[in-house]
């Protein structure tokens, strides 16, 4: 038994102790100061910030001086005209990604763990990592390029089968399956880099018990690399729910034009207008805030479910 | 144990595959080059596969004197150096104390900053705080704000943890300040994920766009990305003003060629550092990123 004394000298022995550290380290704690001043001025005071949503902002009053008007901010956002249809946009666009674009990494990855020749498959990654490097604006302008109805070599090859295709960068009919497919020839090859990383570490022994025991390529495929890489993919899933809504703002902004804006117009691209071209700082932070609060409450929510199905998994 | 002739099937597949997946992804580049190099006005009537149409830099020639190109292009170097010099310092300097096991507070810093990926004030806050520090209109609001993305702070934490602690102790003893031993010891063994992160830092600063159109108003002040895509979406060169009297001849037969020649010139450093860091960049990635 502890007396209450014993326990009071014991805690200060224990701060004592941390203290020591403290003094001991202080240079470490110094070496780390100027990033933990980084978070608080770039993240946290920005978080703090926030709170224009909840104000009748002027730019006059400052962040200080503009009064409080609870929710009204988000009331006058829903009914603003456009944002439903931004609404609407994101999540479709980001749903395409998700169902089109998001398995593509995984199937190259398990492709190009198939292959034998280690130079041939080199070469593969290089070549297709090499899009990730190049940013959405050269992108445009190379799909402008190949898709332009005049000059373009898509056109060409159609019309050498005798057919025309219509203008694909301003049709409403297909611009947003060029974001889905822009996106898998962007990304796709670099998203394996992680899937690559953790199929090294999978146990060839695995596989040659397996082929022992007569399993072909694809019961292999089933049992071992894809449980392997489900952690991983779970991982990598539930940071891409939780941004559900944010449809690729880089991407949008470069490709889209004002014939399809009807169906690319997304919430950062709206975020955009209103704060820049109509000076409504506090509704375009209402809808900022409404984005974060939903992307933070999606994450929780599909770890949540991620831990239930699966322990060992999830982020957080 | 040999391949089965089923597997070897699968496996000549995958192979056939990979080689169109290749082609798909080298082609339009291919493309671009080549319509940047051929005579404008051959090019102008399309059907360029695989071959320039006659050979000519005059492309390159007249978007050397497009108004403007020159100082974007001297912008974006200036933001990719000092830039990914800035992040990558920063970034080490707080990753080396996060990984030291005994550093007290490590684990809530850490949350701390894992939440930051989670949740994050959006535009507007961001817009006035850079307004607030005087930095509108200034290359620093494009290098400061990003000095320190938490990804790559991660990738970078957990190299350094896979770093034998004894190694940090041991200099420790001898007296080496936690600057010294991260300089002299720590970074020197950590080339693979400096590289990676370098790379990615590098490749953020050069090919961001969006910021710079929201913090940078001045063209003196722009960067190239921002510069190239009001030449794409402006559809026509007139305004670009010096161009006019020497394409007026050829018309828009220039144009086009123009923007070629210019995506050439913007996707060429990247071109020239990436075979030199890619082969790191999977080493770094694979410490740093699969936990062990």
């Amino acid at each position: 038994m502890f007396t209450a004394t014993e326990a009071v000298v014991r805690r200060r022995k224990a701060w004592g102790a941390k203290l020591g550290q403290f003094r001991k380290d202080k240079f470490l704690y110094l070496l780390a100061l100027p990033g933990i001043l980084f978070f608080i001025l770039f993240h946290y005071i920005p978080m703090y910030g926030v709170l224009i949503a909840f104000k009748k902002y002027s730019v006059y009053k400052g962040f200080m001086g503009s009064e409080w008007i609870g929710l009204d901010n988000f009331k006058t956002l829903f009914s603003t005209f456009g944002f439903e249809r931004a609404l609407r946009n994101t999540i479709i666009i980001s749903l395409y990604q998700l169902i089109f674009a998001f398995p593509v990494p995984i199937i190259l990855s398990i492709l190009l763990n198939e292959l034998r020749h280690a130079l041939f498959k080199k070469f593969v990654q290089t070549v297709v990592y090499l899009p990730h490097f190049v940013s959405w604006v050269v992108i445009a302008g190379i799909m402008f390029a190949i898709l332009s109805p005049n000059t373009g070599i898509l056109n060409e090859i159609a019309r050498f089968f005798g057919f025309e295709t219509p203008n694909l960068m301003v049709s409403k009919a297909y611009f947003r399956g060029l974001l889905v497919v822009s996106n898998i020839w962007k990304e796709a090859g670099f998203g394996t880099v992680l899937y690559l990383a953790t199929l090294v570490t999978i146990d060839d022994q695995l596989y040659e018990a397996s082929k022992m025991d007569g399993a072909n390529k694809w019961r292999q495929i089933w049992h071992i690399t894809l449980p392997g890489l489900r952690t991983t993919v779970v991982i990598l899933l539930i940071f891409r729910v939780g941004s559900i809504l944010n449809a690729g703002l880089d991407q949008v902004f470069a490709l889209y034009n004002p014939q399809v804006y009807e169906v690319s117009e997304i919430l950062d691209t709206f975020i955009y207008k209103i704060a820049f071209e109509n000076a409504r700082y506090d509704l375009a932070t209402a809808s900022g805030v409404f984005k974060s609060i939903v992307g933070l409450v999606l994450v929780i929510c599909v770890n949540w479910i991620a831990k239930k199905i699966d322990s060992e998994s999830g982020i957080i | 144990m040999k391949p089965t002739k089923g597997e070897n099937i699968f496996h000549f597949l995958v192979v056939i595959f990979f080689i169109i997946a290749s082609f798909c992804t080298l082609y339009p580049f291919w493309h671009v080059l080549m319509y940047a190099i051929s005579d404008p006005k051959a090019s102008m009537g399309g059907g360029l596969f695989f071959l320039p149409r006659g050979f000519s830099l005059y492309s390159f020639e007249l978007m050397l004197q497009t108004k403007g190109i020159f100082q974007s292009y001297v912008n974006s170097l200036f933001r990719l150096i000092v830039g990914t010099f800035i992040a990558l310092l920063f970034t080490a300097m707080l990753a080396y104390p996060l990984s030291v096991r005994r550093f007290a507070g490590r684990n809530t810093i850490t949350m701390l900053i894992f939440f930051t990926m989670l949740f994050n004030g959006g535009l507007i806050p961001n817009y006035l705080l850079i307004k607030q520090l005087g930095m509108l209109n200034t290359l620093w609001a494009l290098i400061i704000p990003g000095a320190i993305s938490a990804w790559n702070l991660f990738i970078m934490k957990n190299f350094f943890q896979s770093i034998p602690p004894e190694l940090e102790e041991s200099a420790n003893i001898d007296g080496a300040s936690p600057a010294r031993t991260l300089f002299s010891i720590i970074l020197p063994i950590s080339m693979p994920v400096m590289a990676a992160v370098a790379l990615f830092y590098g490749v953020a600063h050069w090919n961001s766009y969006f910021d710079a159109i929201v913090y940078i108003s001045d063209p003196k002040k722009q960067v190239l990305q921002v510069f190239l895509r009001g030449m794409m979406n402006v559809g026509s060169l007139s305004e670009v003003k010096d161009v006019d009297s020497m394409a007026a001849s050829s018309g828009t037969v220039t144009e086009e060629s123009i923007k070629m020649a210019t995506i050439v010139m913007s996707v060429l450093p990247m071109l020239i550092v990436y075979p030199f860091l890619q082969k790191y960049y999977v080493k770094g990635v694979l410490v740093g990123s699969v936990k062990g």
